[in-house]
């Protein structure tokens, strides 16, 4: 009987996860119908899941008519100085946030929240000024670096979340045993925080591969633009956009991410196994 | 007003940059007279892009290295958030493409240059006053106005001569009478006569208007007021007639923005969809093989000016921006790019009506083929849409008009209810900016 | 997955800092070098690149400022918040924004549980879920609105296509320009939009409740649910707590979707406030006004986190 309830549960679960795949994924097949559909295909009342005549018409006109291939190797580079130095930067602080009461600490918790809550577009302008007086206008240097202060209050305030979760025993053993701070920073502490880290990273890079303003109006070059920026340029006026190429560079923004995902997901298995029977 | 400019930019740049000041101050503007000028273009179909690429390239090649230009690409969606950062940040395009409906901000804030001192003699003849009108404001002209885009019918043909209705002209359009009763004779079965698409409903509204002799937007003793009397609501109350009592309009459509209505059109859902000029070719690209479709004028009032043919436009223009250094070089490559030919294939590109008299008479824009001949025969019918110009327009217009004209035009408020909305909380609107 | 387990392992608890060298070491602000050394450099550049614009954007509150340099700006004290106060069209977009952010914070926790435990288990083919569970998340905003856009078409949209051939509905529905559906129709789009980054995290958090614990209280003949409620969801708490005061702040900022998506419309039934502020300082460049209400919010959604976020940090040391 418990064999029985056993397998009913799984296969419970197996169809709940479907649902919740079809509801999440669905888009990316859409998305892929569309750019393999023809003009005409797009124009009619009568949808259809697949398209009839496919062609990949409407992945060539995208790359002929921007430069999306440049555009991708930007925002890859861009995101992932980002997630890099974002992390870098979160963990110690995130630790240190939680492991010392501190004034610092407080204001800094605080600080995180508010500047998540003021309409962005108050300090664009101002943040926009301070770039230019360091000349950082029209540089991916510079790019960075606001994504780096964009994502570093997410960062470290999901990153004191995973830091609470991690027993201070652990620390405290690893004290016992010997280790000084830092040690016991980098062989204890930091293997506990992997899948927090990896999704931190994760999140970084995402935010910072999809972000389009602030790539908007700090690059100038055309040869400078980030993929993001590029895709609007298949939209005209009145909203109406030029689907077919639009949805072919559309995929072709949306897979490196994915990819990005697909590698990444395993680290997102935990830390503890690996750190605590080393350590 | 030039010290105060100096003041005002100073002391916002000292209260902004607190932290600039501290650490590295001592930068100033980029740009300035080395380097490339930078143009923006709005330039959306591929064959737009492609034109305006190769101008840029003719020029750099005909010009010397400290004229060079630099083609940047925007887009329609958020040039406006990108201007005002650019603008107010002080790093702006020297050239910028843009619509004259947005520039009255621009140019009341102090960013545009006024060209009046530097248009070439040439081009201020080739563009004719109406059209100079829809770009000169708060006592200067802020751009060149070069493509105009006029909203035309696009008709099923099939389902037009079915009907038996006679096929109207530029020199002969429907009058507004004449047009519901085609479309109720083009209301059959699941067939509606016409599809308003209403996403977007306050330019249409406001410009249709002058059809029957009204503006929405007068001038009065010096300022601009509202007002929504007969003449400017007739076309307005038309449209919810047609919806509501004679139901040959469909009323889904409201919802929908231009681009929407195309997939009802195409399978003879709607016969008529009121789109603007350059829809022509997202209907030429999209239509199934087969389908035939005929672009029209827009029905006439009676008893207006202009045989009640005239409407409202908002044209798009290239404009210089104040810091600029090399001004005298952006009107060049302005007149340049506005050259007769030139602006015919920019037109062509990007399905519009050029601005000039010769481009006009460009024999690759003359030819019946997709409606264009009936675009160019209206292009002396347009005039400055009432709300270029007017401060204020844009808050009225999101605050007040569209979801008042949307609560109108669903049925959900009456006709004097819609005008107490318009007028008086829309004067009061324009009151805060006309202190 | 994991067997091995670490002996020290209990549920987590703020831990006190590690222990120091018997030398008493410098403190300034309650912070020894050690700790400068790892909070400075993510607070260099905070302080230059987001306090400084931050507070000058705060400060913009209490002036006239508009776009433009043909305006001087002056102080005007509290002149906007005072009003701020008579704008009703502010307040019922404020109403729309709380509306909005509860119900798409509330819906995004809960299914996104759902999903990570569900990706937590053993299944088959689990890297491949877990990497279509975050499909929303690699595409860019302005795509997602446009092609939800087509997906809730009237009349070539696939929703409506779908439903009538199952022949749940008979007539077109208007998705996004009726009324009373275009609210709900876009707070599914936004919870689409956010699940994916609110089950990442939690999955995340799900990864550090000791296992042992779980077996333990198995073989003591807990139940799934006892053993949520008394292993799983301690352990997880912080996490929980994390994520969802942020996505309440975001959602509650977010308007970039609903933008593409109505523009506010219908006759303003989606106009969430930052849309209103956005608007009030891009398009009519009135920037002090927005300011003000951008002041009004963080002071409004403070309040609201502190009190939810104060309630679950008591029932923390119950």
């Amino acid at each position: 009987m418990n064999r029985t309830r056993g397998a009913l549960a799984r296969t419970g679960q197996y169809l709940a996860l479907v649902c919740y795949l079809v509801f999440l994924a669905f888009p990316l097949f859409w998305l892929l119908s569309t750019a393999l559909k023809s003009p005409q295909e797009l124009g009619s009342v009568d949808p259809s899941w697949l398209p009839r005549h496919p062609s990949l018409d409407s992945f060539s006109a995208a790359f002929e008519q921007q430069p999306l291939a440049r555009s991708a190797l930007n925002s890859l580079i861009v995101a992932g100085c980002a997630a890099a130095v974002s992390v870098a930067v979160a963990v110690p602080a995130a630790y240190a946030m939680v492991r010392y009461r501190s004034p610092v600490s407080k204001a800094a918790t605080g600080w995180i929240l508010v500047s998540q809550m003021f309409p962005f577009v108050l300090v664009i302008i101002p943040l926009f000024m301070v770039l230019k007086g360091f000349h950082l206008i029209n540089s991916l240097t510079g790019l960075v670096l606001v994504y780096v202060v964009w994502n570093l209050p997410f960062a470290l305030w999901m990153l004191q979340g995973y830091v609470r979760a991690v027993p201070a025993s652990l620390e405290e053993a690893a004290a016992i045993d010997g280790c000084g701070r830092f040690r016991t920073l980098v062989s204890v502490v930091f293997p506990l925080l992997t899948p927090g880290l990896v999704a931190t990273v994760m999140f970084s890079f995402v935010t910072a591969w999809n972000e389009f303003f602030f790539a908007l109006v700090l690059l100038k070059s055309p040869e400078k633009q980030t993929m993001s920026v590029i895709l609007t340029h298949f939209i005209g006026a009145e909203g109406a956009a030029d689907l077919g190429p639009l949805a072919a560079a559309a995929v072709m923004a949306t897979l490196p991410s994915l990819l990005f995902f697909a590698l990444l997901q395993r680290r997102l298995v935990s830390g503890i196994m690996s750190g605590a029977v080393k350590g | 007003m030039r010290r105060r400019d100096f003041l005002t930019t100073t002391a916002a740049a000292a209260a902004a940059t607190g932290a600039t000041t501290l650490l590295g101050g001592c930068g100033s503007g980029s740009g300035g007279d080395s380097g490339p000028l930078d143009y923006l273009s709005l330039a959306w179909q591929k064959e737009s892009i492609e034109v305006n690429k190769a101008l840029v390239a003719e020029w750099n090649k005909a010009n010397p290295r400290s004229a060079q230009v630099r083609y940047v690409q925007g887009s329609w969606d958020n040039v406006h958030d990108q201007l005002l950062t650019s603008f107010e940040g002080g790093a702006a395009p020297d050239v910028i493409h843009d619509e004259a409906n947005d520039l009255t901000d621009f140019a009341h804030g102090g960013y545009l240059a006024d060209l009046r001192g530097l248009l070439p003699a040439s081009l201020k003849k080739q563009i004719p006053d109406a059209s100079w009108d829809m770009a000169s404001f708060a006592g200067g002209v802020y751009g060149v106005p070069f493509l105009q885009e006029p909203r035309v019918l696009i008709a099923n043909r099939e389902l037009l001569e079915k009907s038996g209705a006679r096929t109207p002209t530029a020199q002969h359009p429907w009058s507004w009478a004449e047009f519901e009763d085609v479309a109720r004779e083009l209301t059959r079965g699941r067939t509606y006569g016409v599809a308003w698409s209403m996403k977007e409903p306050v330019n249409q509204s406001v410009n249709l208007a002058l059809t029957t002799g009204g503006a929405v937007f007068h001038r009065e003793g010096g300022k601009n007021v509202i007002r929504f009397d007969r003449a400017d609501s007739h076309v307005v109350e038309l449209i919810h007639r047609q919806v509501h009592k004679d139901r040959t309009a469909a009323r889904s459509a409201l919802g929908m923005a231009g681009s929407d209505t195309l997939p009802g059109f195409f399978a003879g859902r709607y016969a008529i969809v009121p789109l603007n000029f350059s829809f022509r070719q997202q209907v030429e690209q999209q239509a199934p093989d087969g389908f035939e479709w005929v672009t029209l004028p827009m029905p006439a009032g009676s008893g207006a000016p202009g045989g009640g043919q005239l409407q409202g436009v908002s044209p798009q223009t290239l404009s210089i921006s104040q810091d600029t250094k090399r001004k005298k070089t952006a009107m060049a490559f302005i007149a340049f790019m506005t050259r007769p030919r030139h602006m015919a294939r920019l037109a062509e590109g990007d399905w519009l009506v050029p601005t000039g008299r010769d481009a006009l008479r460009e024999p690759a824009l003359n030819t019946a083929e997709h409606g264009w001949s009936t675009g160019l025969r209206i292009a002396s019918d347009l005039r400055a849409s009432p709300v270029l110009g007017v401060r204020g327009y844009p808050e009225w217009k999101d605050k007040v008009a569209t979801p008042a004209l949307q609560e109108y035009y669903g049925g959900s408020i009456s006709l004097s209810a819609l005008r107490d909305k318009l007028v008086e909380d829309g004067n009061r609107i324009l009151a805060r900016y006309q202190r | 997955m994991s067997t091995t387990a670490p002996a020290t392992a209990k549920p987590p608890h703020r831990g006190t800092p590690p222990p120091r060298s018997p030398a008493a070491r410098k403190q300034a602000l309650g912070l020894d070098r050690d700790a400068w050394f790892l909070l400075l450099p993510a607070l260099l550049p905070i302080l230059l690149l987001s306090a400084g614009p931050l507070l000058y954007g705060v400060s913009l509150a209490f002036t006239d400022a508009q776009s433009g340099r043909t305006e001087v700006t002056k102080f005007i004290g509290a002149d906007n918040l005072v009003d701020l106060r008579f704008d009703s069209l502010f307040w019922s977009s404020f109403k729309i924004g709380l509306v909005w952010a509860v119900c798409v914070t509330a819906l995004q926790f809960v299914l996104a549980l759902g999903l990570a435990v569900l990706l937590n288990q053993n299944l088959r083919f689990r890297w491949l879920a877990r990497t279509l569970a975050l499909v929303p998340w690699a595409m860019p905003e302005v795509v997602i609105g446009i092609m939800w856009r087509l997906v809730y078409h009237q009349d070539a949209g696939i929703l409506n296509a779908t439903l009538s051939d199952l022949h749940l509905i008979s007539e077109n529905v208007d998705w996004l320009a009726g009324v009373s559906l275009a609210l709900p129709a876009v707070i599914v789009v936004g919870v689409w939009a956010g699940m994916p980054q609110t089950t990442v995290m939690l999955l995340a958090g799900l990864q550090n409740v000791p296992h042992e614990l779980h077996e333990a209280a198995a073989i003591d003949g807990a139940g799934v649910w006892r053993r949520f409620t008394k292993v799983t969801w301690p352990a997880l708490k912080p996490v929980v707590l994390s994520i969802t005061a942020l996505n309440f702040i975001w959602n509650f900022n977010s308007f970039g979707l609903v933008y593409v998506l109505t523009g506010g419309g219908p006759g303003g039934a989606t106009r969430l406030p930052m849309l209103f502020a956005y608007e009030e300082a891009f398009r009519y460049g009135q920037f002090g006004y927005a300011a003000a209400m951008g002041l009004v919010m963080v002071a409004v959604i403070a309040v609201l986190l502190t009190i939810f976020l104060r309630n679950r940090l008591k029932g923390d040391d119950r």
